[in-house]
């Protein structure tokens, strides 16, 4: 190709110079991955259904007028609260156990197969598929919930709008930031799980350790008799953010700062434990 | 243009000096030190379990050497800014995600190094994976698998292929076929290093061998030294006058065998004289050759005492 290489010895070869491994490389790369699946697809699609699906027809149920206040303790005090409208958004803490899952299957399922293989080949400091891996799921979940979860609160808007629950709009005190803590809920979230994914590199233990150690857990610690565990269990992983999509936050253990920063916290102890095993760990 | 400057032609491709890698307490590499010549085919030859796989592991950077340095054109793999061009691998087959058709798999890698998608076309025809490439690899068969793995091997284009058992599972054929691919690539000046088990398959492919055992080097040398620098060559003739044949060559030094009737197999002599005292007595040959020691015979001897899992006696005879 070049005159200097001609000018070795002919049996001399010199690989193309013009590929070169790059951060953008491994986006792209990361990239084609993930698309390329269909469980990628499918799990996305269930997520959006759970999410979105489970809104809507709640949305619709409040639009039967509760029976004749027979229920007394339940029927709610007038006047409501506007913000009860965005109760609806409940189905998405289930969502975020399938975006979790999928967080981890993104890195277990390299290793289960053993693509891991000609991964790390291609990239032998590691870490930056890591960090690939991480910006480029960390934005498809981000991307795909804030549309969804936009599209689901006009939605439901909609069918709410001749009930006591219509008429917010995005503007309205506490409605952006509930709507963009569900998405910054569900990324945080998601992004534990490919952490906890990366950490383990096994399918079934990393979901069984983030369904039973990160949602469960926390919920029995405040079941427990020693009063400091359940005093514990706010600053737990699973339950820092929770105070980011809370209707009324004044009650929360968690200002809305400290839930960022506790989320904060969590993601940078578990990426920077993931990052310390993939440079120390074989493949 | 460093690349240039560093004498690629000189060096040895491939250095792997007291190379130990141990997983808990077994050991897998065993102070394990040899090279690897750029230009020709290098076998790289144990039983199983011997460390071959995991030797290759530590030249790509997925395992980390226990002691010892491994290192590819004198750099460790780790510092290349395009290791995807300098090394290709193929170290399992088939360690793609079941669910990725071959040309998505290859094309994420391949983005990787920014290498363009014609170059993913081409390496997918060099395999003949074109009428399949879209599939999911799951409804692979292990040949196909292995012409993926080989097609991620060579996508980068790389100065060294590094290839664990690439004819595992190719049919007659796809062994032809990679054979002289590895022999064509060797001749371009790349760096051709693969291993085996099957040692009839690497006197047919490589030019050097590497033959270790139990991790530890048993023998570093050409394929023509290994086979012609032990055992004696024999002298094997078919003829209808075998039994006279046999009289006329008795002498000091020389043994014969008849494996069967009519067959005569030689030892301390050559074929040109086991001829010329046929022709002498006006004695009839159907056949005569020179046998050399088989590869897989001097192989058996050699890793003797190495193979990790000895089998009883009861095994043997089963």
């Amino acid at each position: 190709m070049s005159a200097t290489m001609l000018a070795e010895s002919p049996a001399t070869y010199s690989p193309p110079a013009q590929f070169r491994l790059s951060g953008s490389g491994l986006l792209r790369s990361e990239w084609t991955k993930f698309w390329s699946l269909r469980s990628s697809w499918i799990v996305m699609i269930c997520a959006a259904l759970f999410g979105a699906g489970i809104a809507v027809a709640v949305a619709f149920d409040f639009t039967i007028p509760p029976p004749e206040a027979s229920e007394g303790a339940n029927a709610p005090a007038a006047p409501v609260d506007p913000l009860t409208a965005l109760n609806v958004f409940f189905g998405f803490q289930l969502a975020s156990v399938f975006i979790a899952v999928l967080g981890a299957l993104f890195i277990t399922g390299e290793y289960s197969t053993g693509s891991i293989r000609s991964t790390m080949s291609a990239a032998p400091r590691r870490t930056g598929v890591l960090w690939a891996k991480t910006a480029v799921f960390g934005s498809i979940v981000l991307a795909v919930y804030s549309v969804l979860i936009l599209a689901t609160f006009y939605a439901t808007q909609a069918i709410l709008s001749d009930t006591e629950y219509g008429g917010l709009a995005l503007s309205d005190p506490g409605v952006f930031r509930i709507l963009s803590g569900q998405v910054v809920m569900m990324v945080y979230l998601g992004l534990l799980g490919l952490a906890v994914g990366a950490i383990l590199r096994n399918s079934a233990g990393s979901i069984s350790f983030y369904v039973g150690a990160i949602l469960v857990l926390p919920m029995l610690m405040v079941e427990l008799p020693w009063e400091w565990v359940g005093d514990i269990a706010p600053y737990t992983p699973g339950n820092v953010p929770n105070t980011l999509a809370m209707l009324d936050t004044t009650g929360a253990t968690l200002s809305v700062g400290e839930s960022w920063a506790w989320m904060g916290a969590w993601l940078v102890v578990s990426f920077g434990l993931a990052a310390v095993l993939l440079k120390r760990r074989d493949v | 243009m460093d690349r240039i400057a560093c004498g690629r032609s000189v060096v040895d491709m491939i250095e792997i000096e007291h190379l130990t890698k141990r997983y808990g307490r077994k050991t897998a590499v065993d102070d394990l030190t040899f090279t690897v010549k750029p230009g020709v085919v290098t076998g790289f030859l144990g039983p199983n379990g011997a460390g071959k796989s995991t030797t290759m592991r530590t030249i790509v950077g997925l395992d980390a050497p226990t002691a010892g340095t491994v290192r590819v054109n004198g750099k460790r793999y780790a510092q290349f800014r395009s290791p995807m061009t300098e090394v290709g691998a193929l170290l399992e087959a088939k360690s793609v995600h079941a669910g990725r058709s071959a040309y998505k798999h290859l094309l994420a890698l391949a983005h990787t190094h920014s290498v363009p998608k014609r170059r993913v076309r081409e390496v997918i025809d060099t395999v003949g994976l074109s009428d399949v490439a879209g599939k999911r690899v799951g409804g692979f068969s292990l040949g196909m698998g292995q012409r993926l793995g080989i097609a991620v091997a060579l996508l980068g284009d790389p100065a060294v292929l590094i290839l664990d058992e690439p004819v595992n599972g190719l049919d007659p054929d796809g062994v032809r076929w990679i054979r002289e691919l590895l022999k064509s690539l060797a001749a371009e000046g790349r760096t051709v290093f693969l291993s085996s088990h099957l040692m009839s398959e690497l006197s047919q492919t490589a030019d050097h061998l590497v033959v270790i055992g139990q991790g530890k080097l048993l023998a570093d040398t050409t394929v023509d030294e290994f086979v012609n620098g032990r055992g004696d060559g024999k002298v094997r003739v078919v003829s209808p006058d075998a039994a006279a044949l046999a009289e006329r060559l008795q002498g000091p030094g020389i043994t014969i065998a008849s494996p069967k009737s009519g067959v005569l197999e030689i030892q301390g002599t050559e074929a040109a004289v086991v001829g010329t005292t046929a022709a002498a007595h006006g004695l009839v040959l159907h056949e005569l050759s020179t046998q050399r020691a088989s590869l897989e015979d001097v192989f058996m001897e050699i890793t003797a005492d190495a193979v990790e899992y000895q089998q009883t006696k009861e095994g043997v005879a089963a």
